[in-house]
């Protein structure tokens, strides 16, 4: 498994795309669960995150799950937990959940990359 | 030379892009200001900012939209501060120049690229909160994107400071006269 994080508009899919241009992507917000997990790599993973929140499922063994039937997936997501507590309950549980989700993602990659104005720097390379 | 400083909001990424300026020796030093005094609030951060640079010999150009008409000294060192302000003006102030922000940012980078011996340009960084906005905001946060990820692009160096800490994303040009974590 490989992460490539970093915030909104910093370029990741483009650098994404050029590294690995043999790479099937697609995009968090529009796959189910049985596609992420066959999945060769997934853009907008925070996306996919929220959609499952949003429909009521449960999301706490989701890492776990990923971890077991898809191990060597890459996974691009938008680093989401810089700003100030959201208002609103659900986007504070969001962003908590991300949160949580992508340290238990990251422990198990071997390679984190994070993409800042366009220039991705390796912060895990195990 | 140019180098493109980033970070958060009181990350101390100006003071990091003043010793940058010091850092490239003697010589005329250019302040190009961006953020237009509209209230209190931004007066007194302009206030901070200039006791902040003062003693450092740097003359002041103060320039809220159209960067492109800028000349600077043949040779000199340019600090501009800071992009999220120049972008903000460009994409809503009246006379700004709205959808061809991103492309008159960037033309006028390389002017001044071409003019200086060194460019030193701030940013900022405000795109890692999980706020999901709309309309102007969103359109807004993508174009000071597009212009950090050309401007990293451009840039010899590129350094996002962290609480005072330079974290180097690209480390490479001619090296300054003296490190700038030796000033």
């Amino acid at each position: 498994m490989e992460m490539i994080i970093g915030g909104a508009f910093q370029g990741k899919e483009a650098w994404v795309k050029k590294r690995y241009p043999e790479i099937c992507w697609r995009n968090g917000s529009e796959i189910s669960r049985e596609e992420l997990f066959q999945a060769e790599g997934v853009l907008g993973f925070h996306e996919f995150i929220r959609s499952e929140m949003k429909a009521g499922r449960e999301t706490e063994g989701l890492a776990g799950e990923l971890i077991r039937k898809n191990p060597g997936i890459l996974l691009v997501s938008d680093e989401i937990g810089y700003g100030v507590v959201p208002v609103d309950a659900f986007d504070r549980a969001y962003r908590e959940r991300v949160g949580r989700i992508c340290t238990e993602l990251a422990s198990f990659s071997k390679k984190v990359v994070r993409v800042v104005c366009g220039i991705g720097t390796v912060i895990k390379d195990a | 030379m140019m180098i493109l400083v980033t970070g958060g909001s009181g990350s101390g990424k100006s003071a990091f892009a003043e010793d940058c300026v010091l850092a490239c020796g003697e010589g005329r030093r250019i302040y190009i200001a961006t953020m237009y005094p509209y209230d209190e609030e931004s007066r007194k951060r302009v206030r901070r900012h200039r006791e902040m640079r003062a003693g450092k010999g740097f003359e002041t150009i103060e320039c809220y939209t159209d960067l492109p008409a800028v000349k600077v000294p043949a040779g000199s060192t340019v600090l501009l501060e800071c992009m999220s302000n120049l972008a903000a003006n460009e994409m809503f102030r009246p006379e700004g120049a709205h959808e061809n922000a991103e492309s008159e940012i960037l033309k006028g980078i390389a002017l001044l690229r071409e003019q200086a011996a060194n460019l030193v340009v701030v940013t900022n960084e405000i795109f890692s909160e999980c706020c999901i906005y709309q309309g102007e905001t969103e359109a807004y946060r993508s174009c000071l994107g597009k212009v950090n990820q050309a401007l990293a692009e451009m840039a010899d160096q590129a350094v996002e400071v962290v609480y005072g800490i330079p974290v180097y994303l690209k480390k490479g040009g001619a090296v300054h006269e003296k490190p700038v974590e030796q000033l």
